[in-house]
């Protein structure tokens, strides 16, 4: 998740099948224990701003 | 510990009415949350309501939170042909910053406590007489504190958690998720008493561009995108690519994103002393992706009940599920039969749209109505009959 680039808009967590992404006050957080990497958060982000960390490539 | 009749979670347009009309019905003690530091913003919508829905409501004449009354609505076909569709008393653009505090305020006047900063982290069920309770973890400013809530109306939009802290069903799947980027545009030119609408896959597959204008020569210029029918462009590239064609001189003054759920009401919307409302149970038209009304109708419809299954002495599933039953009746049902309008309009190219913008033009403006143009959209594409039959029975019978 690049908070520089997120707008905090939600869209990502209602597709995130296990709900591993958080809405904090210091903006979205992917939880990378319970993240299984299936991506269906990337391409619909308006901005963006999510991609696959190294670690689950 | 803090106890409420009736916890709200969210107040926008649901979240707002259901703590209303729950206090008015008499639930006791209602209270209402918001995570936002300003009821109203930051605003993640193109703002634009029906007047019929609106007025069930709210008198719009003159009114500060309206943005701009809207007289008509202009169609645009993929080769940019206008088709001029509804002239009249069509609906308004909102200034939503405004609008729902004075929806929270008439919550308040009701006999809600509200209190903005606030979230909910989590909750857990405890049984008991008449139902149970929840015990809801709520942060806000003075720190964590649970409150006991007998009902949680779940009004906390399309990232809701609530529902899935209740165990109810409320992911979404790519296919039904559009994902929308919006600029507040200067320095173009369009009607200002005119809504656009341009339709396309080349435009925005599984959605559309719009123009809704907030002034004279100022207007909300967004796209929506279900990003698994595109072409790998996120739609914040989408919209700076239709800017770019269609308003080379714009000045951008704001951005907006956000995701519009454009599937059905979630199947179960309700659970032992808990119902979800709005955006939160994908209360949304699925072919216009409007939401405001739909969730100030949710709204209504699940304080009542919130009130009435209190008064009853019973919140139970069991009870609570003639909310449920009623919005199905009221729009859940149309909505899944735009849902399927809408599946069939997907499956048509933009030479279908072009083709049919021209042939709606060849009718006179002041017969154009809707029920003409799907006509002549079944005269040219008979697959569509038998959805439009559909429709027109749940519609008009």
């Amino acid at each position: 998740m690049d908070n520089d680039v997120c707008d905090a808009c939600g869209l990502c967590m209602p597709l995130c099948p296990p709900a591993a992404i958080h809405m904090t006050r210091r903006g979205l957080v992917v939880d990378a224990v319970t993240c299984t990497g299936c991506e269906k958060c990337i391409a619909p982000c308006p901005v963006g701003a999510l991609a696959m960390a190294d670690a689950h490539r | 510990m803090r106890t409420a009749d009736v916890l709200v979670v969210g107040a926008g347009p649901a979240g707002c009415v259901a703590a209303s009309e729950a206090a008015a019905a008499g639930a006791g003690d209602v209270l209402l949350i918001e995570r936002d530091r300003a009821i109203g913003s930051p605003v993640r919508c193109a703002e634009g309501v029906g007047s019929a829905g609106l007025r069930e409501f709210l008198d719009p004449n003159g009114a500060p939170w309206v943005s701009r009354r809207i007289t008509r609505v202009i169609f645009i076909a993929p080769d940019d042909t206008q088709v001029q569709l509804a002239e009249g008393d069509v609906g308004y653009v909102l200034d939503r910053t405004r609008f729902e505090p004075l929806l929270a305020e008439r919550a308040a006047r009701s006999g809600a406590t509200i209190r903005i900063s606030t979230e909910a982290v989590g909750l857990e069920r405890a049984d008991g007489p008449g139902g149970g309770h929840w015990r809801v973890r709520l942060r806000g400013p003075g720190g964590e504190e649970t409150v006991t809530a007998r009902v949680v109306i779940g009004a906390d939009g399309v990232e809701t958690m609530v529902g899935r802290w209740a165990g109810l069903e409320t992911r979404v799947a790519a296919r039904d998720m559009e994902s929308c980027a919006q600029y507040v545009v200067g320095n173009i030119e369009f009607d200002p008493d005119a809504i656009y609408l341009h339709f396309g896959p080349g435009v925005a597959p599984g959605g559309y561009a719009w123009i809704f204008p907030k002034g004279v020569g100022v207007a909300n210029v967004g796209i929506g995108v279900v990003t698994l029918r595109g072409d790998g462009r996120t739609v914040r590239q989408y919209l700076d690519d239709y800017v770019a064609r269609h308003f080379p001189h714009a000045t951008v003054t704001g951005l907006t994103v956000g995701g519009v759920i454009s599937g059905v009401t979630v199947k179960r919307t309700v659970t032992d002393g808990l119902l979800l409302a709005g955006d939160a149970a994908h209360m949304i038209n699925p072919l216009s992706g409007g939401g405001i009304i739909n969730a100030m109708k949710a709204g209504r419809l699940a304080g009542r009940h919130a009130a009435r299954a209190i008064g009853e002495g019973d919140t139970s599933a069991r009870n609570l599920q003639a909310y449920h039953d009623e919005w199905m009746k009221l729009l859940g049902d149309s909505h899944a039969m735009y849902y399927k309008l809408k599946e069939a309009i997907n499956k048509y190219d933009d030479d279908f749209f072009n083709r049919l913008a021209r042939t709606v033009n060849r009718i006179p403006l002041e017969k154009r109505t809707l029920g003409r143009v799907v006509s002549s959209a079944l005269v040219h594409h008979p697959s569509l009959v038998p959805i439009a039959a559909q429709l027109f029975v749940q519609e008009f019978v």
